[in-house]
């Protein structure tokens, strides 16, 4: 049996579990090529218009593996803090998709959310027996193969995330995080933080490859992503209300934080266009910047219209603005 | 310190009650939003916000220069953007330079509510007075909402034009007026004899019947719908709206265990088509659509705002229930910049689509 898993969305939070769970349960994994031009124009075509440019290249993804597959895999995520919650396109995603395209593979859509349903251990096993008994009957096969996929998870995050000590090293320039060769052999590296969603982030398309063209002009950077948990708290409880969209935190998490520290050269903060968490958070941090002007803040928003060589202008600009200070 | 509120339709009314109920006179009257609030507001809001907070920060910059120092708006957990909205308004407004306080109040924790309320808005009142203010207010509230339902029926059907909104305005001021709980109770259904009195119908003619859903402050508001109640009306359709506070905070509900709340019916009818909460009144749009078929409704209209989260969600799922339940729906999307003639030609089309599907029926 084979379960596609398009490659959009929180498939890059959660994509080791996830390929993990379903081809240790026997099941042939199909995940969706990286974002091409033709997915990029089918999504705009057939996604409802006002979506972000993320949700509309979920659909351009799904419709690129539907008629390979036996399966859909699309979560319903609400959460999995005590409080904080995921954008609410996440949980209607899998019912939209099924409501206008009935002619869809059926869709695996397991629903949990920790903050408004309280779901905990207990849902998570019946989820994970739920979707495992349709590919084996075997229940020590399920329990190994979410055994195996929490764990792939768990060294995911761990590769991934920094932990203080590395953070504190890279902010001296003992340590870097990207392996590139400085252009001129000069100039020092500058030290940027990339900050947006995960799913901007690791799209090469969509992002315009924001991540080549920093390394290609000699920068290191580190992503929001890799911003330690532990710090993006502490900045999250100087403020006396709570954030509560989960991926929110971590992009103003990490924009307070190197706003307050001083120990970079840049910030670049990626918008999705008419993202609705975004165009809080994106103010926010304009505002706190504006504050305190003494780490530059660029703001990017990205839709399917964005052209490379504006996008490449801007961010040379911002660099030698960087550079000069 | 003198206290103000966002404008929220003829829920205004209600507002201005609660605090003088709470022992506060000293509060400002907030302007209903105009052409101008709505520039002021997007001019310093964010670019793709949902337009329910331009309006909100256009009122409250008109407020606070009409001499305002306390904000009063909710506040709470939920997969929406509302709960985000005071912060990023809070740190608006500080870069303006403005002087100001905000009130937050969260329905969802009740016992944080009755404290702010307590400490912060009422004029040191005991628990027990706000209590029975709050039921006061609970009362007028509800009938608030009956003469809003009356007015929207009886628009349609008026002979002399405006008789209906004059009696209505009566009615508010009678409502704003009467004290004693027994007394509003008995208003409440003093009000239909009211209207029926006032008001000449015109009986004969067989009207066509829309309901209104959507976002709820785009729903309520009718300086951001465009008046949408009467423009509907005017046409000739009699309009209801099941998007109300009193269907979202149900006390009817919390205190009846044997009575069955409007949400609890709802959710049932959607559980097919969006079974999960995804914050707003998503599953409310879906839920009242099929209720509204089953009731013998004609057609819905569906108004959200641009970049509404929850309600594009519902939009794109509406269109298999207008197929499945063959019901007309017609989606709107409302910001500051919705032209008023073209909002009107929509209408106009969609009521002329419903007369032509109701005469094919008769045939």
């Amino acid at each position: 049996m084979k379960v596609g898993i398009p490659r959009a969305l929180l498939f890059y939070q959660f994509f080791p579990m996830w390929t993990t769970f379903f081809s240790e349960l026997g099941a042939k994994v199909i995940v969706s090529p990286n974002t091409t031009k033709q997915i990029k124009a089918e999504a705009v075509r057939i996604a409802p218009d006002e979506d972000c440019y993320s949700t509309k290249l979920y659909f351009g993804h799904v419709m690129a593996i539907k008629d390979k597959v036996d399966y859909l895999f699309i979560p319903r995520f609400g959460s999995s803090h005590k409080t904080n919650v995921g954008c609410p396109k996440f949980i209607g995603l899998a019912e939209v998709l099924q409501s206008m395209f009935p002619d869809l593979p059926p869709i695996i859509m397991p629903f949990y959310s920790t903050a408004k349903s309280g779901h905990g251990k207990r849902r998570l096993i019946h989820l994970i027996f739920s979707i495992g008994f349709k590919f084996t009957k075997n229940p020590f096969r399920i329990i190994k193969a979410a055994r195996r996929a929490f764990k792939e998870q768990k060294v995911h995050y761990e590769n991934l995330i920094l932990d203080e000590k590395t953070l504190h090293k890279w902010e001296q320039t003992e340590y870097l995080l990207n392996n590139f060769r400085s252009p001129k052999e000069r100039e020092r590296p500058l030290k940027i933080a990339l900050v947006g969603h995960s799913y901007m982030l690791n799209d090469e398309l969509a992002s315009l490859n924001i991540q080549k063209i920093l390394m290609e002009h000699g920068v290191d950077f580190i992503t929001s992503e890799q911003f330690p948990r532990t710090l993006i708290e502490k900045q999250m409880d100087k403020l006396d209300y709570n954030l509560y969209f989960e991926y929110e935190r971590e992009i103003l998490g990490t924009i307070m934080h190197f706003i307050e520290s001083k120990s970079i050269d840049g910030i670049i903060h990626l918008i999705i266009f008419s993202c609705g968490p975004d165009s809080i958070t994106g103010e926010m941090a304009a505002r706190f910047a504006q504050r305190d002007p003494s780490i530059p803040l660029l703001q990017l928003t990205f839709d399917e219209l964005t052209s490379e060589t504006g996008l490449k202008t801007r961010i040379e600009a911002f660099l030698d603005l960087a550079r000069r200070r | 310190m003198p206290i103000t509120y966002p404008h929220f339709g003829s829920l205004t009314y209600l507002l201005e009650i609660f605090l003088n109920e709470l022992g506060r006179y000293d509060t400002v009257k907030p302007n209903k939003p105009s052409r101008k609030t709505a520039i002021i507001g997007s001019r310093h809001s964010p670019e793709f916000i949902c337009t329910p907070f331009k309006i909100v920060l256009g009122t409250f910059i008109e407020s606070i220069e009409a001499g305002a120092y306390e904000l009063a708006m909710g506040g709470f957990h939920a997969h929406c953007r509302f709960g985000y909205y005071w912060p990023v308004l809070k740190m608006i407004l500080e870069d303006l330079g403005y002087d100001f306080r905000f009130i937050i109040l969260d329905h969802l924790n009740p016992a944080l509510f009755l404290r702010v309320l307590k400490d912060e808005v009422s004029d040191n009142l005991k628990l027990s007075q706000i209590l029975k203010a709050l039921r006061i207010v609970w009362n007028k509230f509800c009938c608030i909402e009956l003469v809003d339902k009356l007015l929207s029926k009886y628009r349609a059907v008026e002979f002399d034009k405006g008789s209906s909104e004059l009696v209505a305005e009566k009615a508010f001021k009678l409502i704003d007026k009467e004290k004693g709980i027994r007394n509003i109770k008995n208003l409440k259904k003093k009000l239909p004899e009211l209207f029926e009195k006032e008001v000449c119908i015109d009986t004969k003619v067989n009207l066509l019947k829309v309901a209104i859903i959507g976002e709820i402050y785009v729903v309520l508001e009718p300086s951001l719908n465009l008046d949408i109640h009467k423009r509907l009306n005017e046409l000739g359709v009699i309009v209801d709206t099941p998007v109300s506070l009193r269907n979202y905070v149900d006390f009817e509900g919390i205190f009846n265990p044997f009575k069955k709340t409007h949400k609890q019916i709802t959710l049932k009818k959607v559980k097919h088509y969006l079974e999960h909460s995804c914050g707003g009144d998503a599953q409310a749009s879906i839920g009242d659509t099929i209720l509204y078929k089953e009731k013998g409704w004609d057609g819905m209209v569906h108004l959200y705002p641009f970049t509404c989260m929850p309600e594009i969600i519902s939009k794109s799922i509406l269109p298999q229930i207008s197929e499945e339940y063959n019901m007309p729906v017609l989606s709107l999307t409302l910001d500051e910049q919705t032209g008023e003639a073209g909002f009107q030609t929509r209408l106009e089309a969609f009521v002329d689509l419903l007369e032509r599907k109701e005469e094919s029926n008769c045939k």
